[in-house]
């Protein structure tokens, strides 16, 4: 057999401009490469301007990741400034960042992911006519109600800021609002609205509590032989044809996992700091190795970045983003053999490359590590080894797992204001650097900033997409992505749909990986760069 | 059918998503109930790889008509002109922009990136981003001042960051249902019907407003935001406070300051320090004051308003 290279531009239904490259040997992957082919520029934006500047652009940096960047903007300042954030404005933070992931859910499921389920090559598998009447994109009775419904949550955070995408109601010190009962009452109606017509009825065929009751792989196959109602639910209805049509197969990665932890809670943060976060986090951080079945707590300091094959004259050497110079290439000409993409490689200093995303932090949700208050739940983690690890199927799963904990989360939120009580705390401007960081619906999100004679010194952003879709390292090891393409079965080179479902199974977000330079002189202008 | 084609450059996808929260009509029933074909979009297209480029050259050489070309984020032209650091479909984005928007019957910029370049175009603008006809407020972007889609009009501009899924649709809905020729475009090419008023037009703190009321600090139950925190609502144009956000609200209804987004100067004062969130002043008189005022009638204004300000005014007013 000889080796076939297919060059797929754009992938498309991913965020932003993603081109992979794929040998094919037999019908099989056997290398690839990722490649980020849009650069625009947002740290050198941020350069010298005000210090708040971060919470009105850095949302812009992703608009499906918003309230996830502008929620990082604001702890990283409140870091900085050491301020004193009133309950009442961690819960509405919260709950801005909940509500934007629980939109994201079937919005990514349907819009991103699922249509492809009505691709020819399914055509002959038992569960394909009924996949086409439900994902059919606009037209599919599951597509249209899915997409449709995905604007409900937001209009919950719109209600506490304005509107969605884009506000930039989070700011150092608390909150921009300060609602009233008509706007609780309001939101926590919208939440009912959305579980009453899509997400028990539609998406999972039972009520939350009987959801909830699924600890384990076994209880999951269960539930779904209990009723027809779970087997004919799209949940049940996405499990089954995946294991038919073999998406459980394939799509590993690197079997190594991180996560920042997110939602600190309301009575534990009030006085954020860097250090304290991993002990004040609803959600508890980590780094979990599959291979040696271990979870620890995860620290920004263990963040390291390489550049030897993206387009920066830097070095080979791994170094902490705070020590990044950045050093662009003029020419970001494509070369496989060297520099090939506009993201760097991040990997952790002990455990090397690691993938970000739900997976990640239902993974890490399993282990014992962390504070005994923090949130445990070990379904994704028993799913995950008794399916011999990751594929693209439970990483979907992961996905869509956490919308329950998530609506949770968001009643929580909604039950605990205090609405006679305070919404913001005037701070103090000052210099200082500060970190803030939370999980974007699609994975580890983290801003660093550094204030310095009353303006922005440096403005670093780590995105999720930059764990996952980076290129090869100094050690030649290949990045989340490109890692779990290899072993992807192509039926058909000429719609190589496969390589889209391992792609988009990571719901990749390219926007967020940008770099800056000046493209006139090339010369230096940040010292450290985001993503 | 009407063939929509739907682009992005140096984008966020904001616009997308702000599109898809849109309710009358939804996304979907642009396709159901007023024929629009969309014949691909970057997050919802199904086509990937050579089968995607085979449609954009079928739609350049005019096998494939092409009625409505929108593109969302900026053109980038870094480095150096060459476009290549916004590579898409194994070329430029702006080589295909080019090629496209001379076989569209209409070219539709949908938010501040495709209108006037957008935050990636504030200074230093390292990816040397532009509007499609505008840089700023500045007439040329990537097309130039001269640019006439098939149509006869030029780009329609929808800025806002992102736009307001209303003027996305009603726009497509227009055009698709033969209304366009209605439709009045203001100097900066932007549909009169969404950009006349102002986006103070049905703020609920108008009345503070016109008190001189100020919401001193955030998280706060009274005043108007113009004083203190740098609102931009009486000299923006938008219909924020008419057609509200998500159904339910506005920045400023919910206490956050207008940012002037729909304006070709977005992000104003290019962020500078001190610029944020801070009404910018000379000797206690706001520097930039509602359009149209001038500074000897607004003192009067002003003086008139304190004499008369009523007690229920400087307390908290939107209460629990």
């Amino acid at each position: 057999m000889t080796i076939k290279t297919l060059d797929i531009s754009p992938v498309g239904r991913v965020e932003g401009d993603l081109d992979v490259r794929v040998e094919i040997d037999d019908g099989q992957v056997v290398n690839a490469w990722t490649h980020a082919e849009l650069f625009r520029g947002f740290e050198v934006i941020l350069r010298g301007k005000d210090p708040q500047a971060g919470l009105i652009v850095t949302p812009r940096v992703c608009g499906i990741c918003g309230a996830s960047h502008l929620t990082s903007a604001a702890w990283a300042l409140d870091t900085a400034w050491g301020t004193e954030v009133p309950r009442n404005a961690i819960l509405a933070r919260n709950l801005g960042q909940i509500v934007e992931t629980i939109q994201s859910i079937p919005r990514y499921f349907y819009g991103l992911f699922a249509i492809d389920l009505t691709n020819k090559k399914y055509q002959n598998s038992r569960f394909y006519e009924e996949a086409c009447r439900r994902f059919a994109a606009f037209t599919g009775k599951s597509y249209e109600i899915g997409i449709t419904i995905s604007s409900k949550p937001v209009e919950i955070y719109a209600l506490f800021g304005g509107q969605w995408p884009h506000s930039s109601y989070m700011v150092p010190g608390g909150v921009m609002c300060a609602p009233t009962l008509t706007d609780v009452t309001r939101a926590w109606s919208i939440l009912e609205y959305f579980r009453t017509n899509w997400l028990e009825p539609v998406w999972l065929g039972c009520s939350l509590e009987r959801y909830e009751q699924i600890k384990t792989y076994d209880d999951f196959m269960a539930w779904l032989d209990e009723n027809p109602n779970h087997a004919n639910s799209d949940l049940g209805f996405y499990w089954r044809m995946g294991l038919e049509i073999g998406l459980d197969k394939y799509g590993v990665g690197v079997g190594k996992y991180v996560t920042w932890g997110y939602l600190p809670h309301e009575d534990r943060y009030q006085k954020p700091t860097i250090e304290g976060r991993n002990a004040a986090t609803i959600m508890k951080s980590g780094v979990y190795d599959s291979f040696t079945d271990t979870h620890v707590l995860m620290d920004q300091s263990f963040t390291r970045e390489n550049t030897i094959r993206s387009w920066y004259d830097e070095g080979t050497a791994d170094v902490h983003p705070f020590d990044r110079t950045t050093k662009p290439s003029q020419k970001n000409t494509k070369d496989f053999d060297n520099a090939y993409s506009w993201s760097s490689a991040v990997s952790h200093a002990q455990f090397g490359r690691l993938e970000a995303g739900p997976l990640a932090r239902q993974l890490v949700a399993g282990g014992e590590h962390g504070e005994s208050w923090q949130h445990q739940d070990g379904f994704i983690l028993d799913a995950f080894k008794q399916m011999g690890g990751a594929n693209i199927h439970i990483r979907q799963l992961a996905r869509v797992h956490e919308i329950v904990k998530l609506y949770r989360q968001a009643e929580h939120c909604l039950r605990e204001f205090k609405l006679n009580d305070l919404w913001y705390i005037k701070p103090q401007e000052k210099d200082g650097r500060g970190w803030g960081a939370t999980e974007a619906s699609r994975g580890a999100l983290c801003h660093w900033v550094d204030i310095e004679g009353g303006k922005i010194k440096n403005y670093q952003i780590m995105a999720p997409s930059t764990w996952n879709i980076g290129p090869r390292d100094g050690e030649g090891i290949k990045g989340p992505i490109e890692e779990a393409l290899v072993g992807t079965p192509i039926f058909d080179p000429t719609d190589p749909v496969e390589v889209g479902h391992v792609a988009r199974s990571f719901d990749s977000c390219l926007v967020c990986t940008v770099h800056a330079h000046d493209a006139k002189t090339g010369e230096e202008l940040a010292r450290f760069r985001t993503a | 059918m009407t063939n929509l084609l739907w682009l992005q450059g140096g984008a966020c996808s904001g616009n997308t998503m702000s599109f898809l929260n849109a309710e009358e009509p939804t996304a979907c029933d642009l396709i159901a109930d007023f024929g629009i074909n969309i014949l691909w979009h970057p997050s919802l297209g199904l086509e990937l790889g050579t089968n995607l480029q085979n449609m954009l050259w079928d739609c350049i050489s005019g096998k494939i008509p092409l009625d409505i070309l929108v593109f969302e984020g900026s053109v980038i032209n870094a480095p150096n002109g060459t476009g290549e650091w916004n590579r898409f479909a194994d070329r430029p984005m702006k080589d295909w922009l080019n090629d496209l928007s001379k076989v569209a019957n209409f070219v539709v910029a949908v938010g501040d990136c495709a209108t006037w370049g957008g935050i990636p175009a504030m200074s230093p603008n390292p990816s040397e981003s532009q509007g499609l006809q505008f840089l700023k407020r500045q007439e040329g972007g990537f097309l130039g001042k001269d640019f006439h889609s098939l149509s006869g009009l030029p780009v329609i501009n929808i800025p806002g960051c992102p736009a307001h899924p209303d003027w996305i649709t009603q726009i497509l809905v227009a055009i698709a249902t033969g209304r366009i020729s209605d439709i009045s475009l203001d100097e900066l090419h932007r549909p009169e019907t969404f950009f006349k008023s102002f986006t103070q037009t049905g703020c609920t703190r108008n009345v503070h407003f016109a008190y001189k009321a100020s919401t001193a600090e955030f998280g706060q139950r009274k005043g108007c935001l113009f004083y203190d925190l740098g609102c931009r609502g009486p000299m923006t144009h938008s219909s924020c406070n008419r057609i509200l956000w998500n159904r339910v609200s506005s920045k400023t209804r919910a206490g956050m300051p207008c940012i002037g987004c729909t304006e070709p100067e977005f992000p104003f004062h290019d962020l500078k320090p001190g610029t944020v969130f801070k009404t910018q002043t000379v000797m206690g008189v706001p520097k930039e004051l509602p359009t149209g005022v001038n500074k000897k009638d607004y003192a009067l204004l002003t003086m008139v308003a304190k004499d008369s300000i009523p007690a229920w005014a400087e307390e908290d007013f939107f209460t629990v």
